[in-house]
């Protein structure tokens, strides 16, 4: 029986983790990129370029998604589903 | 040239008997004819002259005696002369036998000359003149007869003694001068000469310099000091030159030789000939004229090989060695030394630096040094390209280089590298067309020299930027980025020092250098440091997140995946409640950023312990795989490796190696093989002894992340199924094609992956020899299955 105590005190533990989105894809379906990465459009990922969900569940860079919309005159489709896309509450 | 002569023999002349009494005058006028001694003086009687006249003897008697002067030439005073050149003794035997043997070539060749005289007394009287020999005077044609047959004798061993002679007398003379020049010095304990090696009160330098002095005179009169002798002086004024140069400029590579050893060659060798040469007459000046250009042209010569012998100890010197390179620079313009220079230092740069005893740092640093040196010595930079050729060659070859490169580049404290790096220039790269010369400057345009690579603009040749020479090395951009960035996440990963401004500094330098996109990754990977510093903070700042009330505070690091070198695959079971606490700080960041969260690598990060044992206090900083050993000897005292190793799913082989550590500490102690028991009192500790030495080395520079090397083979085995495709449709196809065809396909998407056409045949290659590809005739294609 070990009568020590070894771990008197733990000053501070310094871990190091990768972040991610929680996405049902690794890859946005517009620009092909990794959603972990940023869009064409962007230098600097996870807050510069989020992602946003749609109701059909479908997930993009919000870069992306926004220029499809706008490029869109008549009805704004999902690009994966083609259901109409609505951003997600 | 005894052609027309050679039916008279004397002594048994067949001339008829009126003539008689004619021939006996004739004899007593030139009584060599008759005499089997050296020649006396002639009589003053001019009378038979005429009568010989008269008779129209005149080159009938002319003949005779010019065939009899030949005779005694060759037969007597020849041999004997020569004959004074065999049986030497000592250096001073031979300085005199040369001497005798000159007294009695010159005293016995006076004895010819009222011959001669009265020879052309008769020519005189009977108005009658010829061409002998090539001379139109008697005293030429007895000249040539001299040295002819002296010549026509020669021994083999001739050599020895007049150098000899001219050895001691030399000898003799620099050293006089040198006394002249520093008396002052001159310790009084010396009792040898150093001139003649004589006691010093029996010095005989006074006499020697005389003999020298005139025997060179006679040798002179006699037309014969350049035949006998110029030889024999030329090759020791050679070995006294190439001796000196070896003397003065030994290892030292500080000073520049060039002025002093000319003055040196201008006072005492040229002294010396002026005295060999005795005298002002303007031929004599004319001589030495001539021998001047000769040994001074020698001089440089000896000089500049010299230097290069030396040359590769004078450029790992370089900048202390500035004046041996600028001294070089002249000798070569004044020589023809260029390409001997070129395969000397190739040779050298092979045997003492390419070969794997010397470390990389070490090949780099002295490949630095040579760009510098070699650029001074040829501002053309076709030097520099030729010879660093095998260093270039040889660098690509090893492992580290690129690694070696970028971390001297970045490295604290003065570093060569470090500086070029400041100074800030936008890299120079070999790839693109080659761009016009500058035509402003025409006029001041220079060939290049002709050992130049016609393929290369000179201007690309005389870029002075050594980070670019180094990047061309690997003719690639992104590897050298890609290092920097292995070893800027190295850095950022060992020491979770959250401040980031030092290398923030460093990255702006490399962008002005690799240009803003290449670094792109780097930026992130500093923004991702300075980003989780704000989240800890921000996390611990909110007393909603909880981690304020949890048993020790947690931190975190939290990088973007995507913008850092790959990791290596390392697993690490943590404790539960450390694991306890990197959840909870997972939920907090997943409240904070929403539809993100966090996968820790637990192997990675930095942990402070304090450890309290019976009789001691430590705190210290460890990675989490050490903390983790630790914790558990708080259970038990005792572990096998085996038992480690299963419970914290870590290979055996890396648990020794952290264990290494603690021990080294004194904190654990091996029992028996792989089994470790914790000491818990330094009295335990005394009897076992401590190897504080025993932190592997390799604990404070290993890598987190994946190398270079194998990144690269990951990414290109991505090519490989796009080839394999493209050969099982296409069939046949040859290399740039495939190239093509690649930059269409596989450099799109998120895994663009960059390829020389270089970089493709290599690896094509590899797998023609792994049998997995066929190559002939300029195509690749699949073997059959
Ligand atoms: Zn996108
Ligand atoms: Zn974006
Ligand atoms: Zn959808």
């Amino acid at each position: 029986m070990c009568t020590t105590s070894i771990f008197k005190y733990l000053p501070g533990w310094t871990g190091v983790a990768t972040w991610r989105w929680v996405a049902n894809d690794d890859n946005c379906g517009i620009c092909r990129m990794a959603f972990d990465g940023c869009c064409p459009d962007c230098k600097l990922p996870g807050d510069d370029c989020p992602l946003v969900w749609g109701q059909c569940s479908h997930c993009f860079h919000i870069h992306c998604i926004m220029k499809w919309l706008n490029s869109q005159q008549v009805q704004h489709l999902c690009p994966m589903c083609r259901q109409e896309w609505k951003f997600k509450e | 040239m005894e052609a027309t002569l050679n039916v008279l023999s004397t002594g048994d002349l067949g001339i008829s008997t009126s003539t008689d009494g004619v021939w006996d005058k004739v004899c007593l006028a030139y009584p060599l004819l008759t005499s089997n001694e050296l020649p006396e003086e002639c009589p003053d009687d001019d009378n038979v002259l005429k009568e010989i006249n008269e008779l129209k003897l005149n080159t009938f008697v002319e003949d005779i005696v010019i065939c009899r002067i030949e005779q005694i030439m060759r037969q007597k005073i020849t041999p004997e002369f020569w004959g004074r050149f065999s049986g030497r003794k000592t250096e001073i035997d031979g300085f005199e036998r040369f001497k005798g043997a000159v007294d009695y070539l010159y005293s016995s060749l006076a004895s010819f000359l009222s011959t001669v005289e009265k020879l052309e007394k008769l020519r005189f009287i009977s108005r009658f003149n010829r061409v002998i020999y090539g001379e139109d005077t008697l005293l030429g044609a007895f000249k040539v007869i001299m040295t002819s047959t002296l010549l026509s004798q020669l021994p083999l061993t001739h050599q020895v003694i007049t150098e000899d002679f001219y050895k001691v007398s030399f000898k003799v003379f620099c050293n006089t001068d040198k006394s002249e020049a520093d008396q002052d010095e001159s310790t009084e304990d010396v009792v040898q000469c150093g001139g003649c090696s004589h006691e010093i009160e029996h010095c005989r330098c006074q006499t020697i310099l005389s003999v020298f002095h005139e025997t060179n005179r006679k040798l002179i009169e006699l037309d014969l000091l350049e035949r006998l002798a110029g030889e024999v002086i030329t090759s020791l004024i050679h070995i006294r030159i190439e001796n000196h140069v070896q003397e003065s400029c030994k290892g030292s590579f500080d000073t520049s030789y060039i002025s002093s050893l000319e003055s040196w060659l201008s006072t005492v060798v040229l002294g010396w000939l002026t005295h060999v040469y005795s005298g002002n007459a303007a031929s004599t000046q004319s001589s030495i004229k001539k021998f001047h250009q000769k040994i001074s042209h020698f001089l440089y010569e000896t000089y500049t090989r010299t230097r290069i012998e030396q040359l590769f100890n004078i450029i790992i010197e370089y900048p202390d060695s500035q004046p041996a390179v600028e001294d070089l620079r002249i000798c070569l313009q004044k020589t023809d030394l260029r390409l001997y220079l070129t395969q000397k230092l190739q040779r050298a740069l092979e045997t003492r630096l390419l070969h794997p005893g010397v470390n990389t740092p070490d090949v780099l640093t002295a490949y630095v040094a040579a760009i510098r040196a070699l650029r001074q010595l040829d501002p053309t930079g076709v030097l520099l390209e030729t010879v660093t050729q095998p260093v270039r060659q040889y660098l690509r070859w090893r492992d580290d280089t690129v690694r070696c490169v970028v971390s001297s580049l970045t490295e604290e404290g003065p570093s060569e590298l470090a500086d070029e790096l400041v100074r800030g220039e936008a890299l120079q790269l070999d790839e693109g067309t080659p761009l016009d010369e500058d035509m402003a400057n025409w006029e001041t345009w220079n060939p290049d020299p002709v050992d130049a690579d016609p393929s290369k603009t000179s201007k690309s040749r005389r870029t002075s930027d050594i980070i670019s020479m180094l990047v061309n090395v690997y003719g690639s951009k992104e590897l050298f980025v890609n290092e920097y960035r292995t070893l800027l996440a190295d850095r950022l990963l060992s020491q979770f020092s959250y401040n980031t401004e030092k290398e923030i500094r460093y990255l702006e330098l490399l962008k002005l250098r690799f240009g803003e996109s290449q670094l792109h990754y780097c930026e992130v990977m500093l923004k991702d440091v300075y980003d989780s510093k704000r989240i800890n903070a921000h996390l611990h700042s909110d007393p909603n997140f909880n981690l304020d009330r949890q048993q020790f505070p947690s931190m975190a690091m939290i990088l973007s995946a995507q913008f850092w070198p790959p990791f290596k695959e390392e697993t690490l079971e943590l404790p539960s409640f450390v694991k306890e606490h990197l959840q909870i700080y997972t939920k907090a960041f997943e409240t904070l950023k929403g539809n993100r969260t966090l996968s820790w690598k637990p192997h990675l990060g930095s942990v402070n312990i304090d450890i309290e044992l019976k009789d001691r206090k430590i705190n210290l900083t460890v990675s989490p795989t050490h903390a983790t050993i630790i914790w558990h000897f708080q259970t038990k005292n005792q572990w096998t490796v085996e038992e480690l190793s299963q419970l914290m799913h870590v290979p055996a082989t890396v648990l020794r190696r952290k264990i290494a550590f603690w021990q080294s500490q004194g904190m654990l102690r091996e029992v028996s093989t792989d089994s470790f028991l914790l000491v818990e009192e330094s009295a335990t500790r005394s009897r076992c002894p401590v190897a504080p030495d025993m932190v592997c080395e390799d604990e404070e520079t290993e890598s987190a992340m994946a190398s270079a090397h194998d990144q690269r083979e990951e990414e290109l085995q991505v090519f490989w199924s796009y080839i394999v495709g493209m050969l099982t449709n296409l069939d046949l196809m040859p290399l740039d094609r495939i190239h093509q065809m690649l930059k269409m396909f596989a450099s799109q998407g998120p895994t663009a992956v960059e390829c020389s056409l270089q970089e493709l045949r290599h690896f094509l290659d590899r797998k023609v020899r792994e049998h997995k590809l066929l190559f002939s005739g300029g195509f690749y294609r699949l073997p059959k299955s």
